[in-house]
């Protein structure tokens, strides 16, 4: 993006409904155009939202973060340099680079990025917080030939590069990648000495657009998508099963067909962090199975689920998977070598992402490997993700048992040895809650989705409640699938937020809730925040249900009509309450 | 030269939105209350990336109006 540009840009004026994203741009120089440039790339990616942008003192870094004060913004953005760690790594403070000189000034590093970091610890625990560590190079100030790395100048690295470790483990802070931000801004091209030395600002203008973007990339912080579909033949190994045999397909160096092989380790990372794995292909069935048996096949037949190994077409195989799966078209993606078959597919499911496998062409499958982490990337892969394909193959296996969509019996449920772990507190620090609340459609109270401000700064109010239900049956763990937010004052619960994830729809989990509210909140009257969407039928049922009368806003329940209706509960439950 | 000077409005109008055609001609650090050291860095930034010339640093304090900045870039 060019300066004239995001200028542009930041002139369009805002239009109603645009919530405000309060931002702390922190640097230890002007922020000037990456002010400019962080404003415009968040314009650009985040519509809802009007960006404010302040900044702190010119120079003290550090002593703006520690002062910050997180209730006035709802991100913190630190560039991070080389002359926040001392002034003398630059050219605007004259301090000497003779030997011992440089010995100081690794020594003063080495303290100041300790307090960098018990700065950011601190303040990340209240503010979401993206952070890039240092871009630009080190000056001319060691005695080897610039080709040479100087042992100081390896000692300065290592701070930086120790201090970038901690703080990306630390869940409230993420961190601006150097390997992306080379992609787009070569380091030979970062520095503008001149605008260092009239200005203070020391970015090229390319260089602050580059950060502006990755940046405001990392505000955005995008939901990631969260299932992928692929085809078997020259996708996910190079040849055609049903002719070549098993033994005949291959994924290796000698049958140039690596690639097969790195898309394999590619797809059972993704399962590992949670991504759904499902197979369309057109094969006989027996055959896929005998391959899915081969011991050098990198994804294992427990990553992926459902098979859809068939000669049926391939949107017919589509449309069962996401059933199964119950997520929308829209959070998935289709990969296939057959330029035929993507069409086919992107035909009858236009919102789905489609890519076809190229399958002899090995930088592009690298780049379609770029791509795919791109979209399914995230900040931090919680317990739930690794629950998530089991969970799903124990819903499938629930609804074959149960009878399922029919209401399953009273005999069934008891038989199903349930437990429910509720946490009732008011920690904002709950990433999975918030990612539940962000993502669910259907079991949803109203729709209202959070920004992590919004979610911290309801949190805060000394009335509210964040309770969440976990949940586990002899079919295994769905883990935390229930999260209700609200306030109690004087025994009157208002619900603010309640979603439920869709695979633990017919097991009572939703009364049990209620009945907590109830009984272990104490509550005698519960007003639900009830708005109808378009998907959240639902919960409109059960509502109808369980509050008897017609649901003419507002809707309230009472401890007494909840426990004269309330059906037969067997689960075992446990209550874990904090402060 | 006509395309030059629409180019130079189109950068002023950047940093000066407010500001029409006929008085973006007749711009200055005296006529535009707005404009301060800020708006001249920013100035000559958008300008140096437009143009693609480099603006010498001695040169800066004085260009401080519409006609001055098309001098500059005639006479480079």
């Amino acid at each position: 993006m060019k300066l004239i540009e995001a200028l542009k840009i930041n002139q369009t004026p805002s239009h109603d409904g645009q919530r405000r994203l309060r931002i702390f741009l922190l640097c230890g120089f002007t922020p000037l155009h990456l002010q400019t440039f962080l404003t415009a790339h968040l314009r650009n990616r985040i519509a809802e939202c009007g960006p404010e942008i302040k900044t702190g003192l010119f120079g003290d870094l550090i002593g703006s973060i520690e002062r910050l004060n997180a209730s006035e913004a709802d991100v913190l953005a630190v560039a991070l340099e080389w002359t926040d760690l001392d002034p003398r790594l630059g050219i605007r403070r004259l301090g000497g680079w003779r030997p011992q000189q440089l010995a100081d000034i690794a020594a003063s590093a080495e303290s100041a990025a300790e307090r960098i970091q018990r700065a950011l610890e601190t303040v990340s625990k209240d503010i979401t917080t993206i952070l890039s560590v240092p871009t630009l190079p080190l000056p001319p100030a060691f005695a080897t030939r610039p080709l040479q790395s100087a042992p100081l100048e390896q000692q300065l690295h290592r701070i930086a590069a120790e201090l970038a470790e901690s703080l990306a483990g630390c869940p409230g802070i993420r961190l601006l990648s150097s390997q992306k931000l080379a992609e787009i801004s070569a380091p030979v091209v970062r520095y503008d000495i001149k605008s260092d030395l009239l200005t203070g600002f020391p970015y090229t203008l390319g260089h602050a657009s580059a950060m502006g973007e990755l940046m405001a990339h990392l505000i955005e912080n995008r939901s990631p998508l969260k299932g992928l579909i692929t085809d078997l033949d020259d996708t996910l190994w190079s040849g055609i099963v049903g002719e070549d045999g098993v033994d005949g397909i291959s994924w290796n160096l000698d049958d140039h067909s690596q690639m097969h092989g790195v898309y394999q380790q590619f797809l059972s990372s993704l399962a590992a962090a949670g991504v759904l794995i499902g197979v369309a292909s057109k094969n006989d069935a027996g055959i896929v199975a005998q391959a899915f048996e081969r011991p050098d096949l990198l994804l294992s037949k427990e990553d992926a689920f459902p098979f859809e190994v068939h000669w049926k077409s391939k949107s017919e195989s589509i449309r069962h998977i996401l059933k199964t799966w119950n997520i929308a078209p829209d959070a998935t993606v289709f990969i296939d070598d057959s330029p035929a078959e993507v069409a086919e597919v992107k035909a009858v499911f236009p919102e789905l992402t489609c890519r076809i496998f190229p399958k002899n062409d090995s930088a592009a499958i690298w780049a379609l490997l770029h791509e795919l982490r791109d979209l399914f990337g995230k900040s931090v892969v919680m317990q739930e993700d690794l629950l998530r394909m089991r969970s799903i193959r124990n819903a499938a296996a629930w609804r074959d048992e149960s009878g399922a969509p029919q209401t399953p019996s009273d005999e069934f449920l008891r038989s199903a040895e349930a437990r429910i772990s509720f946490e009732c507190g008011r920690s904002g620090a709950d990433v999975r809650a918030f990612e539940l609340v962000n993502k669910t459609n259907q079991f949803n109270l109203n729709g209202r989705r959070y920004t992590e401000a919004e979610w911290r700064q309801f949190l805060g109010d000394p009335s509210a409640f964040l309770l969440t239900a976990t949940y586990e049956d002899k079919y295994g763990a769905l883990g935390k699938v229930a999260v209700l937010m609200g306030t109690i004052q004087a025994g009157k619960v208002q619900l603010r937020t309640w979603v439920m994830s869709c695979r633990a729809f017919s097991r009572r989990i939703e009364h049990q809730c209620l009945r907590y509210l109830f009984d272990e909140l104490g509550a005698e009257r519960i007003l639900f925040e009830y708005q109808p969407t378009d998907r959240n039928g639902p919960i409109l049922d059960l509502l109808t249900s369980v509050a008897g009368t017609p649901l003419d806003a507002p809707i309230t329940l009472s401890k007494e009509h909840f426990s004269a209706g309330i059906p037969q509960l067997f689960h075992r439950v446990e209550v874990n309450v904090h402060a | 030269m006509r395309d030059q000077d629409e180019r130079l409005i189109r950068c002023f109008a950047s940093v000066f939105p407010h500001l029409t055609e006929e008085q973006i001609e007749r711009a200055s650090s005296d006529s535009v209350g707005v404009w301060d050291s800020l708006s001249s860095v920013t100035l000559a930034a958008v300008i140096q990336e437009e143009f693609n010339v480099e603006v010498e640093p001695d040169a800066l304090p004085d260009l401080d109006s519409f006609r001055a900045f098309r001098d500059y870039l005639s006479s480079r």
